[in-house]
């Protein structure tokens, strides 16, 4: 037993210098020395010497100026990397992918060719018809209570719409109570479905809202209200919409524009992904430099020819951009003309 | 053009890990014949560790000692996280349960992670825990088979434990991961010891603003990442530096690292094949084994691909979204085309537990191969016990194919009787009872019914993954689970948490020893036997005849235990409304 007691002693003991001390060690002094910056993670300094990014990492843009990274189920924390983890089974991603196609899809043909399908799903809306039956939002709400629910959690202004809702709405809140024995003490996500159901038929062919108020005193100020349109309309209801307009000819996306990574960091975008922002990033830098719109496009073009390659030569994937780099260029490029600070 | 694309990546990959195979099998069968004589200082190392040729009972006991310090080992470096040093980011401690899940998930190579690494995991951690088990845990299947390999060609002992263990750390896996270390270090992998990076974003409030109005830096968690993916592939692993696996750019920066990982993790099993027939002096038959495990890889990739990336994601149909490269949701661009289903097939066949997308979000028939090679856990398997696995099957093969012609069943010139077939069953049927049994328990109470991420039929495959996974000795997957607890003060942890730590646990625990020790058990039985003279009536067992009944005896075994799960969960969602509920 001894021999025994040794031999693991000598085993341990050996294997933590060598692979816990002699092998990451020769691999940092590699990385540190011949390797310096990758082995710091890639990282890209601005003007100032300070970090604005890694090549490796996704980070998030919203402006029309830039080209948008994919969704990120991470939020672009690169702390906390992470996907979705949604089936395709689960109406959260279809869900998901529909409210952000509704605002910015466009018709492929017909009489209106090239224009948003957005004021015709708010046009529908208004009529309040689904199915054949009035009441979209309840319908919405019944049919997808998860979503509903997410709504009430989406934001406290939200809740409190709903709690407030509740004190007026005795009848309902006590039916509810009666389906729901077990839940004695409901949070407003739990009141997801009778709150819309109620909403439906007191506000038709509208939707509950955050809206900006100017105060007197000059502070814009928030507040839930129902509203006939807008981008919540668009986003929200633009997958029920698509079931009433089975032939409506929509310009498809690409994929990769709406569809989130699993490490939610995926620095890159397809180029087809790519060419349909063009348009828009193009008009916004036009726009701030007062350049001509089409020299813009055919600038950012080019540079977006310059920046793309394909996974291992093209041999195994599609053409790709990295984000992160190309708005980098534009900002390098645009926004000095425009009057703003180059890093 | 796609199509192209879509399978140039598998062919690629396949072949040059082959190419690669053939000459590492030379190598290794050298090293663990003992034919190395390594310089003077090594040798004095080696007599510190030899306690002298062991026969199945020592060398079992030794493996399992081993692992018990393995286990102290691990579980001490854990808990003392916080004052251990090395943690720039001041990581603090786990939960208990999540600490034991740990440490029995990597002492068993499955990596099953109930925490995520950049968030939990201090470098100490990641380097004297992660690192270190990675290395020793695989090199302990490693020398489980080799002791098999000895016993079945006729040795009268098995060798020495401590001996091979040192010789597989020291001479295979540390030089094989330097190599592989440096290369990863040249395409972008990072080797840091600083903490993680502040950015400011390029775009002001791109992050969002804190309350005063300021723009938040996006913050970028980095560290000795080169020194640990090597090892994790290399060694079948699977346990990612980053929640996200080899997803996450920094594990894996592009087609070039995503393909290197698929050859590393492929590389030894494939070898381990062919170092089997060198060290049996039994080529034909090996190559049989080969062929078998190679034609059950190629269906199982050729299906996720084909379900996956060659067929849209059903849950957007109707909507204007072109789907020509397949399904993308939880898929990063930069591997290529198919490299998601691919990666997804291929690390599950060979046991390592590493992802690069969602298997969570793969297409529901998709999902039926990582499953599906976890289940069979004999497709090359993980470092020696995918091997052993398949010689159980062998086992079983000749067994009914004995039965069949109505003589008495042999392997490799010893006959298999009464004793060999029970411990063959043990073996074999501790896999299915260890998913099934818990899967069944955990989905008909809360403990599951609470911790799905994803309603219907793929909540059921979520906890089936779980379990599957884990008693494989796998350690991805279907990651929307939740079962983690975070740290010890995490005031909001997955609720029934610690159920999962502890189940999943005990699970690859039981799943990793019995299918070690029983064919060890096996081995040397047969070994004690005669030899019987090989004659016109032997049942050859290096001829295509009996490699298609192998490979029946594992399709039919395989479909008898685990059908009607897979019934149940992907084939049932593939078949149900999509979506399903609200």
């Amino acid at each position: 037993m001894n021999a025994h007691l040794r031999a693991n002693l000598w085993l341990l003991g050996l294997t933590i210098v060598l692979c816990s001390v002699i092998y990451p060690l020769v691999l940092w002094g590699i990385g540190q020395t011949v390797f310096t910056e990758k082995a710091e993670g890639s990282m890209i300094t601005g003007a100032k010497g300070e970090v604005i990014g890694s090549h490796l990492i996704a980070q998030p843009f919203t402006t029309d100026e830039y080209f948008q990274p994919r969704p990120s189920a991470a939020s672009y924390k690169g702390e906390a990397s992470g996907g979705t983890n949604w089936a395709a089974s689960n109406y959260l991603l279809r869900d998901r992918v529909a409210r952000q196609l509704g605002p910015v899809v466009k018709y492929a043909s017909g009489p209106k060719k090239g224009q948003l399908a957005a004021p015709d799903i708010e046009a529908w809306f208004q009529k309040d018809q689904y199915a054949g039956k009035p009441g979209i939002v309840a319908q919405w709400a019944n049919a997808h209570s998860t979503v509903a629910q997410n709504w009430v959690k989406a934001d406290e202004m939200n809740g409190n719409y709903v709690t407030a809702w509740q004190k007026t709405h005795d009848v309902e809140v006590a039916q509810w109570k009666t389906a729901n024995p077990d839940n004695t003490d409901p949070k407003p996500e739990d009141l997801a479905v009778p709150f819309f159901t109620s909403f439906s038929k007191s506000y038709p062919g509208t939707f509950p809202s955050a809206v900006e108020h100017k105060s007197p005193d000059g502070r814009t100020e928030k507040t839930v209200e129902p509203v006939k349109a807008g981008t919540d309309i668009q986003s929200v209801f633009f997958d029920m919409w698509t079931h009433e307009h089975p032939d409506a000819d929509l310009e498809k996306v690409p994929g990769d524009m709406v569809t989130a990574s699993f490490s939610g960091l995926d620095p890159h975008i397809t180029l087809d992904n790519a060419n349909w922002q063009l348009d828009r990033v193009a008009a916004a830098w036009a726009k701030r430099t007062g350049a001509d719109p089409a020299n813009t496009r055919g600038e950012i073009e080019q540079l977006l020819r310059e920046k793309t390659f394909a996974p291992l030569g093209g041999l195994v994937g599609e053409s790709l951009v990295n984000v992160l780099e190309m708005n980098i260029t534009l900002q390098g490029r645009y926004q000095k003309s425009a009057g703003g600070t180059v890093f | 053009m796609l199509q192209f694309q879509v399978w140039t990546l598998p062919v690629l990959i396949l072949t040059a890990t082959t190419a690669l195979a053939i000459p590492l099998s030379r190598y290794l069968a050298w090293i663990m014949d003992g034919h190395f004589a390594p310089p003077k200082p090594l040798t004095w190392i080696e007599q510190r560790l030899d306690t002298g040729a062991q026969n199945w009972k020592q060398y079992a006991v030794s493996l399992l000692l081993f692992n018990t310090v393995m286990f102290v080992f691990g579980f001490v470096v854990l808990t003392l996280q916080p004052v251990f040093g090395l943690n720039p980011d001041g990581k603090g401690m786990l939960a208990p349960t999540t600490i034991f899940n740990s440490a029995i998930s990597f002492l068993t190579n499955t990596n099953l992670q109930h925490y995520s690494g950049e968030q939990h995991l201090s470098y100490a951690s990641q380097i004297f825990f992660v690192c270190w088990n990675m290395f020793v845990s695989a090199s302990v299947g490693f020398c489980a088979l080799a002791a098999i390999v000895r016993a079945l060609r006729g040795d009268a002992r098995m060798g020495n434990f401590y001996l091979d263990m040192w010789r597989v750390v020291a001479y295979i896996f540390v030089p094989a991961a330097l190599v592989m270390g440096i290369l990863l270090l040249a395409d972008g992998v990072p080797m840091t010891l600083h903490g993680g990076a502040s950015a400011t974003t390029v775009e002001p409030g791109g992050m969002g603003s804190n309350d005063a109005g300021q723009s938040q830096p996006q913050q970028i968690a980095r560290g000795p990442v080169a020194a640990i993916i090597p090892i994790k592939h290399l060694g079948t692993n699977g346990g990612g530096f980053f929640g996200a696996n080899s997803a996450h750019p920094f594990e894996n920066p592009s087609a070039w690292s995503n393909m290197l990982t698929v050859v590393n993790y492929c590389l030894f099993p494939f070898a381990l094949v062919l170092m089997f027939g060198r060290m049996l002096k039994k080529m034909r038959h090996a190559w049989m084994i080969f062929g078998v495990m190679m034609s059950i890889f190629l269906a199982m990739t050729g299906w996720a691909i084909y379900w996956d990336t060659l067929q849209p994601n059903p849950g957007l149909a109707g909507l204007p979204v072109d789907q020509h490269l397949g399904n993308l949701e939880g898929k990063e661009l930069r591997f290529g085309t198919s490299a998601g289903a691919a990666f997804a097939a291929g690390t599950t066949a060979i046991t390592c537990g590493s992802v690069n997308c969602a298997h969570d979000s793969l297409n529901p028939l998709a999902g039926i191969t990582p499953l599906a090679g976890m289940w069979l856990n004999c497709v090359f398997g993980g470092k020696g016990v995918g091997l052993i696995n398949m010689l159980l099957y062998l086992i079983i093969g000749v067994f009914i194919a004995g039965l069949m012609v109505g003589r008495t069943p042999e392997y490799l010139g010893k006959k298999v009787e009464a004793r060999e077939m029970k411990l063959a069953m043990l073996a074999l049927l501790v896999h299915p009872i260890l998913i099934l049994m818990p899967t069944g328990l955990f989905i008909a109470s809360d403990w599951g019914a609470k911790a799905t991420n994803n309603p219907g039929a793929h909540g059921f495959t979520e906890v089936l993954y779980e379990f599957s996974s884990a008693s494989a000795n796998n350690g991805s997957g279907f990651e929307g689970l939740g079962d983690t607890y975070g740290n010890n003060d995490n005031p909001n942890p997955a609720p029934y948490s610690p159920n999962w730590d502890i189940a999943t646990g005990l699970v690859m625990l039981f799943s990793r020893f019995i299918p070690i020790v029983a064919p060890m058990a096996l081995a040397a039985s047969l070994a004690a036997k005669k030899p019987t003279p090989f004659t016109v009536g032997t049942m050859r067992t290096d001829t295509l005849t009996f490699g298609l009944v192998l490979l029946g005896t594992i399709i039919m075994v395989g479909a008898l235990l685990f059908l009607p799960v897979a019934a149940l969960g992907p084939i049932a969602e593939h078949l149900g409304p999509t979506p399903f509920g609200g």
